[in-house]
């Protein structure tokens, strides 16, 4: 058995699992936002139940639309409200943070757990070793009312790293390239897992930027394993980190990867730093790096969006918002910011965006004909600085 | 379950949530979503070729990205009959199936045109046009039951007996 079925086996409670077998799955933490919540919630009382599988273990959380910018979307938090009053699970409703942030920071589960949340990017606690599944809002439902999730215990691309990173390629630069190379469905209903010596060289928050954008590959879980190379997986890639450099995402599909070099010089009107994919402390800290004594392109609005209160209390305490602000950037609220295209930094059809966020698709970020880049936040506060797409370290 | 026949709307490869379901039209009150089904399209006017039971017919990874619940049920509250593609997302393919939208995989984007007339019966795996015959892996049984009851959480009532 690879990790990916130990673990599953041990939360089904049984011996053995493999590739293909149906199990049902002990769940450890449940969660989900002002998006797929109130449908949720409107499916668990459609249950009939009379309470959830375990309150502790249930988050709700306010990050997509934050501050409302509708009456519906307020709606939508109250509806929230009620829930968590009547049935006492969590609640996070006045700009926290961003979901798989803040169930890192209060929720935190064990390696090997298994994590249901409403949203595409659960995969990201697999940066902590936590095996994440994301559902829909009936899932999500049964999930709450249940503590169980059913699944098919899935196949494993194996990636073994190996090497060490360029000063100026980071966990983003990795998930990139393998979107490169695996394109957007190779993975769907499969596992990606990454093994080997180089995982040595990603901190966990590098780790959880790779396993935020597993979905953008089809993945269904992605997950660190440890250095050892894991048994019975379908496949076994192997990369030399040192071997990459800084890549990007061009327009419309995060699996249409060049390396940055390739299209540097071309210019930009709108740079976006934050996210589940790239809003913690590390990124901040390339940006505030980046950004000290110097002042973003004239032409190039610039938004900064920490993933958690936590997250900006740090930031501000070590004096990188008012750098960045000095900079002529702007630190928004914790949240998901404009990554979605609600709120927060909406483009017209003349904009070009370089963002740390894990979508361009058409449309993602408001106008259909807006172009976005996808980078990391070293690549994304270069190209703010120069207004145009740049190599980091290669000003 | 019967065939379903319907007139198709073919698409490409990666129709995205967002396009199914755009991002500003996520906090829209449930019984409203129908109205916003494919508003942020790219390439095509969706509504101008709609018409109410029209069959999607689409290539690679259909439903890719977001895990929104909404984009199915646009779809399905617009009246959509049927998606069949080469491939699905697998959180929208539950998605679908769990709010009671038939998802079925079809490879058939590059022997159709927007317009065509097509019979499709989920059981036997055929998909019928001009008189050929076209034949896929069924519909699972268990995936037809759900869609039979309206969805997940109808079945799920049914079968414990809750009124």
């Amino acid at each position: 058995m690879n990790c990916v079925e130990r673990y599953l086996a041990k939360a089904a409670g049984v011996e053995e699992a493999k590739a293909g077998q149906d199990l049902s799955c002990k769940v450890s933490y449940v969660a989900a936002h002002d998006v797929t919540a109130p449908i949720a919630i409107d499916m668990f009382r459609k249950i009939g139940v009379k309470k959830v599988f375990d309150p502790d273990r249930v988050a709700l959380i306010v990050d997509h639309i934050y501050p409302a910018n509708s009456e519906k979307a307020r709606n939508n938090v109250w509806t929230m409200k009620d829930f968590a009053d009547e049935f006492g699970v969590h609640l996070y409703h006045r700009g926290e943070g961003v979901i798989h942030q803040l169930m890192y920071e209060k929720h935190r589960a064990q390696p090997g757990e298994l994590v249901v949340i409403a949203d595409s990017h659960t995969g990201t606690c697999g940066g902590y070793g936590a095996v994440g599944v994301g559902v829909g809002s009936t899932e999500l439902a049964a999930a709450m009312a249940t503590g169980k999730l059913d699944l098919e215990v899935p196949q494993v691309i194996q990636i073994y790293l190996t090497g060490k990173r360029r000063s100026n390629v980071f966990g983003k630069d990795l998930i990139l390239y393998l979107g490169s190379q695996f394109g957007t469905d190779y993975l769907v209903d499969r596992a990606l897992l990454f093994t080997g010596p180089g995982i040595d060289d990603l901190s966990v928050a590098e780790r959880m930027t790779v396993c935020n954008m597993g979905i953008e590959l089809g993945a269904m879980i992605t997950l660190f394993g440890t250095t050892e190379k894991e048994p019975d997986t379908l496949e076994v890639k192997e990369i030399d980190l040192g071997s990459l450099e800084p890549q990007i995402a061009r327009p419309f599909s995060p699996a249409n990867v060049v390396p940055v070099r390739e299209v540097a010089g071309t210019p930009v009107t709108q740079v976006v730093v934050g996210s589940c994919t790239n809003g913690r402390l590390n990124d901040m800290e390339q940006v505030a790096k980046a950004f000290e004594g110097k002042h973003v392109h004239p032409d190039v609005n610039t938004l900064v969006v920490p993933a958690s209160r936590d997250i900006l209390d740090e930031m501000e305490k070590r004096g990188w918002c008012k750098i960045i602000r000095d900079a002529g950037a702007t630190v928004l609220n914790p949240g998901c910011g404009s990554c979605f295209g609600a709120h927060e930094g909406l483009t017209s059809e003349r904009d070009t965006v370089v963002s740390t966020t894990n979508r361009n698709f058409p449309g993602r970020m408001g106008s259909m004909k807006a172009k976005i880049y996808l980078a990391s936040p070293a690549t994304a506060a270069a190209t703010a600085l120069a207004g145009k797409i740049t190599v980091p370290g290669e000003e | 379950m019967d065939t379903i026949k319907g007139k198709v709307i073919v698409l490409g490869d990666d129709v995205d949530t967002d396009q199914i379901l755009p991002g500003y039209a996520m906090a829209e009150p449930y019984d409203q979503l129908g109205n916003f089904a494919m508003a942020g399209l790219a390439g095509l006017d969706f509504k101008s070729v709609y018409e109410p039971g029209s069959i999607i017919v689409a290539g690679r990874n259909f439903g890719c990205g977001s895990s929104r619940e909404q984009a199915p049920i646009a779809l399905h509250q617009l009246g959509v009959s049927l998606v069949m593609a080469k491939g699905f997302a697998r959180i929208f393919r539950r998605n679908s199936i769990n709010i009671g939208l038939p998802v079925w995989v079809a490879d058939m984007a590059d022997k159709l045109k927007t317009g065509d007339v097509v019979e499709v019966d989920l059981e036997k795996g055929t998909v019928t046009v001009n008189g050929e015959v076209n034949e896929f892996t069924p519909m699972a049984p268990t995936v037809l039951k759900t869609l039979e009851y309206g969805g997940l959480i109808p079945r799920v009532r049914a079968e414990l007996g809750i009124e």
